[in-house]
């Protein structure tokens, strides 16, 4: 086992975590952070989507232990604050069928949505081809994600979180 | 009937802010103290004979709770349609992933190590895999029991085909070919079982609670259904694959096995080599046609791919064989299909239950036919075309029918009249090339012969409670499951505006078999136009209760109330009024009731002749007709979808968001089956058991308009006039995508999906080499 200190949604953490337990799982079963989803556990399907010190990663793909003395953020530390715009848009436009796939998107779409203020139907296609969605032909969430971009209220990197 | 406005609305569904900022739990996130963790040891050869199992050193490794194998498990055949299966293998594997034991340890790491430890002696024996081949007298057995591998099949012969044919003008015959698509829902194949003092208990996405209750747990496990209960959690997208798996009752040995919970929980390596895809079929039509273009007869001849075992596979070659007969006027009409046992995984059900695979061939066909006959493909299929009244050659009665209207639409908003035929009049800049293309279909709103060959009985239908609560909240409880599709949010609209109360205070519960009414589950498009209709039932059997309190409260005859918004008020004195709450809590006080409305709806489609196959399947159909625009790039193959024009008759929109999202989902999943979806097989492996080599469209691939036309038929038999719209949305894609990529490049490609490597290939073949 090893000692890793971490930064999980603004919380400063420590734990003991076996070494080839990915961050995934210790956000899941170690921290009960189970907003970020499991699907392909292979790097495909963005389910699993988190921040690491501010860079989308898939969680699956990481171990705990790289996290060590870095920044994570989760679905969990960005739905109320920054993310909210995207989640009510999401829900009211029809991006959400099953919601499996959804946290993961809203982590991809909310960095996309501060890296690239203004984006184009086609930044939003790119920023979301690592997140898999098998319900909703991603129509309406492409549609959700472009309204709260060029919504004046929501235009990201304000103090909202 | 009264509307108080919210039948075709937009409405989102309740649970949609929670699913996205992941607060709602799925089985995968919920805790249960003691937990142990399952894996499921698996064939490695496609046909084997299973000479030993030694599990003696998994049970001693450290953590391992329980092993199960064919000596501690019981041998007894179990399967929904024919009992093809055991729990877990006992002479022979019959395809690579077959289960043959499972261990339950107290971490991932102790059941991997304990799955390693059992020792297992195959001999290997000669394996089937082509159709054609599988059913060559000489061929090696799958099943003893089904000689040339063929365990059933569909033979129907109405009117005198070939003497339709010998005075046909045109005779037109196509080989088409279809693959194993998977479901890829996001959300794994997963399960809790638990044994507890004699009883079973189960948690997980179930797509048929009762059905799986009843058929793949109480049947091989021997026990009573009382002594079973299942808790169906959140679901995280299904598309068929979460009803018929063999998953549930590994799961339920473990558990009963180490007398702990044992969670079960597929990788995506087992999802996609072994839970039942959508099956692969070679499809032979041969069709007569007057010189005017109507249709005169048909042939049909499948070999479907039914994989090691038959799963849902009989049903689904039903749909397959039949269900295009019913979208055209069809005189008469000759089928064999044979289901065939191979050794790969078995394939079972995928949205559209064998018409995607179907409605890909005939469609493709009939455009083949329109360029034989010289006759507008729109035209041909207007001649043709189902209306409402008709009784097709199978005996299904269309009740109400809008594919006319629905093939119309499509041709108008793709812009036929300009597009069509473009490239061959020389359109097209450099190595682009458009085209455009279109397919109808249908599809049941329930399914009442495959409902009764499982059951035994004469039934279709759906059952729902409708209680309110003495706070006035509304709980509605039914046999149904939402997959995610928003189904529960369509059954609230409806029982919301039965009652007259505001739809934010009604909730559609999970089922829980101890509690919620007997349901068939979601499949066959049934549950808006089944539940839904039982649910209007349920909610008026409810609002009649809460009136008969507050006409003794408010002294009024109950025929002089009205409810809305949740109040109860005597017509003409808005002032003499009483909550739902009110009502409800008064029904106590007062001896009178307690508010629980009860509603059935029993699908009465007519007789039917099982045996011949001939009768109405299901009281109302739903008709749609989709065109799209491609472009191709005939250097590199490449397939772009540029539009997609989906028209559905789906009788009426009940939730308008939900209809679109189904149609824009199913749409997608269409686009995956046209151009990139198989799962690859060689001598049995699946050769792309990931998301990195199996690909499912990403939001690059999405097209980037899908215009959906709602033609409203307003059905006589549906809640509201709805109908069903799950797999119209997906049966027609492909057909019209295969159909536009013909019309941008002059070649026609049978089969799916359509590769730039076919492109490429058939162009070459045209070109002499030379693209």
């Amino acid at each position: 086992m090893t000692t890793i200190r971490l930064t999980v949604n603004g919380e400063a953490r420590e734990a003991q975590v076996d070494p080839r337990t990915t961050l995934l799982h210790f956000l899941r079963e170690a921290l009960h952070l189970t907003g970020t989803k499991e699907s392909c556990a292979e790097g495909e399907c963005g389910a699993c989507t988190v921040w690491l010190d501010g860079r989308t990663v898939n969680a699956c793909l990481v171990f705990a232990v790289e996290a060590d003395g870095r920044e994570v953020t989760t679905i969990e530390g960005l739905r109320s604050g920054r993310a909210r715009p995207l989640i009510e848009a999401l829900a009211a436009l029809g991006g959400v069928q099953c919601g499996f796939c959804v946290p993961g998107i809203v982590m991809s779409a909310a960095k996309l949505l501060e890296t690239t203020p203004n984006p184009t139907r086609e930044d939003v296609l790119v920023g979301l081809s690592g997140n898999l969605c098998r319900c909703t032909g991603y129509q309406k969430i492409i549609e959700a994600i472009l309204t709260v971009a060029h919504a004046p209220a929501a235009a990201p990197g304000g103090d909202r979180s | 009937m009264n509307e108080s406005g919210l039948i075709g609305q937009r409405v989102l569904p309740q649970d949609a802010r929670e699913k996205a900022g992941g607060e709602i739990r799925y089985l995968p996130d919920m805790a249960f103290p003691g937990l142990l963790v399952g894996k499921v040891l698996r064939s490695p050869h496609p046909h084997a004979l299973v000479r030993r199992i030694d599990a003696s050193k998994a049970r001693r490794v450290p953590g391992v709770r329980a092993v199960v194998t064919r000596e501690n498990t019981p041998k007894v055949h179990f399967g929904i349609v024919l009992k093809d299966e055991l729990p877990l293998a006992h002479e022979k594997v019959r395809y690579v992933g077959d289960e043959v034991a499972a261990v339950a340890a107290e971490s991932e790491e102790a059941a991997l190590e304990g799955l390693a430890a059992i020792e297992v002696e195959y001999e290997p024996l000669p394996a089937v895999f082509d159709l054609e081949a599988a059913i060559a007298e000489e061929a090696p057995l799958v099943h003893d029991n089904a000689p040339r591998n063929v365990p059933g099949g569909v033979h129907v012969e109405r009117g005198d085909v070939e003497t339709e044919m010998a005075r046909a003008y045109r005779v037109v015959e196509g080989r088409y070919e279809t693959p194993m698509m998977h479901q890829a829902a996001l959300e794994p194949i997963c399960c809790v079982a638990d044994w507890r003092e004699g009883t079973l208990s189960l948690w997980g996405p179930f797509q048929s609670p009762f059905l799986i209750r009843q058929y793949l747990l109480a049947a091989p496990l021997g026990l009573s259904l009382s002594q079973i209960r299942l808790y169906q959690t959140m679901v995280g997208g299904a598309f068929g694959g979460k009803l018929d798996q063999r998953h549930y009752l590994v799961c339920a040995l473990l558990a009963m096995e180490a007398g702990r919970p044992v969670r079960l929980l597929n990788t995506l390596e087992e999802e996609l080599i072994a839970t039942r895809p959508r099956m692969a079929a070679i499809i032979r039509l041969r069709t007569g046609w007057s010189r005017e273009g109507r249709l005169l007869a048909k042939q049909v001849r499948i070999l479907a791919d039914n994989g090691a075992y038959t799963s849902l596979s009989l049903p689904i070659l039903s749909s397959m064989s039949m269900r295009t007969d019913s979208v055209y006027r069809t005189p008469c009409v000759s089928v064999n299909a044979d289901l065939v046992y191979t050794n790969t995984c078995p394939s079972g059900q995928m949205r559209g239950f064998g018409n995607v695979q179907a409605t890909f061939a005939f469609e493709s066909h009939l455009d083949e036919v329109a360029d034989v006959l010289g006759i507008d493909p729109v035209d041909l299929r207007l001649a043709n075309a189902t209306r409402p009244g008709d009784v097709s050659v199978h005996g299904w009665k269309m009740l109400s029918c809008g594919l006319s209207e629905a093939i119309t639409a499509a041709a108008e908003r793709i812009g036929w009249t300009e597009k069509r035929g473009r490239a061959r009049r020389g359109g097209g800049e450099g190595p682009l090339r458009r085209g455009v293309g279109l397919a109808g279909n249908m599809h049941v709103t329930s399914n009442k012969p495959f409902a009764t060959s499982i059951t035994g009985y004469d039934f279709d239908g759906s059952a729902a409670l409708v209680r309110v609560h003495e706070d006035g909240r509304v709980t509605v409880l039914t046999g149904e499951v939402d997959l995610g599709e928003g189904v529960t949010t369509t059954l609230g609209i409806i029982a919301a505006e039965e009652l007259g109360v505001p739809l934010d205070r009604v909730r559609v519960a999970n089922v829980d078999t101890e509690v919620a009414p007997y349901g068939l589950g979601t499949y066959a498009s049934r549950v808006t136009f089944m539940a839904g209709n039982a649910v209007r039932v349920a909610a008026a059997d409810a609002r009649r209760q809460l009136l008969e309190v507050a006409a003794r409260v408010l002294d009024a005859p109950a025929s002089e109330l009205d409810v809305k918004d949740g109040v109860i008020s005597v017509k003409g004195f808005p002032h003499r009024r009483l909550t739902v709450a009110e009502a409800a809590q008064r029904g106590f006080a007062l001896g009178l009731t307690n508010v629980v409305g009860r509603g059935e709806f029993h699908s009465e489609p007519g007789p039917m002749d099982v045996k011949a196959k001939y009768g109405n399947q299901t009281m109302t159909y739903s008709f749609a007709c989709h065109a799209a625009e491609v472009e191709v790039d005939v250097e590199t193959g490449r397939v772009r979808v540029l539009k997609v024009v989906a028209a559905h008759d789906l009788g009426r929109v009940i939730n308008r968001l939900g209809a679109e999202g189904q149609i824009d989902g199913g749409v997608t999943q269409g686009i995956g089956f046209a151009l990139v979806e198989e799962l690859i097989r060689t001598d049995g492996v699946i050769r792309n058991p990931s998301f990195l080599d199996y690909k499912i469209p990403s939001s690059l691939d999405a097209p980037p308009v899908v215009e959906k036309v709602f033609v409203e038929t307003i059905d006589p038999a549906g809640p509201h006039g709805a109908k069903g719209l799950a797999e119209t949305a997906i049966n027609p894609t492909a057909a019209a995508v295969a159909n536009a990529i013909a019309d941008a490049i002059g070649v026609r490609i049978r089969s799916v999906p359509i590769t730039p490597e076919k492109i490429l290939g058939a162009l070459g073949t045209l070109n002499g080499g030379r693209a």
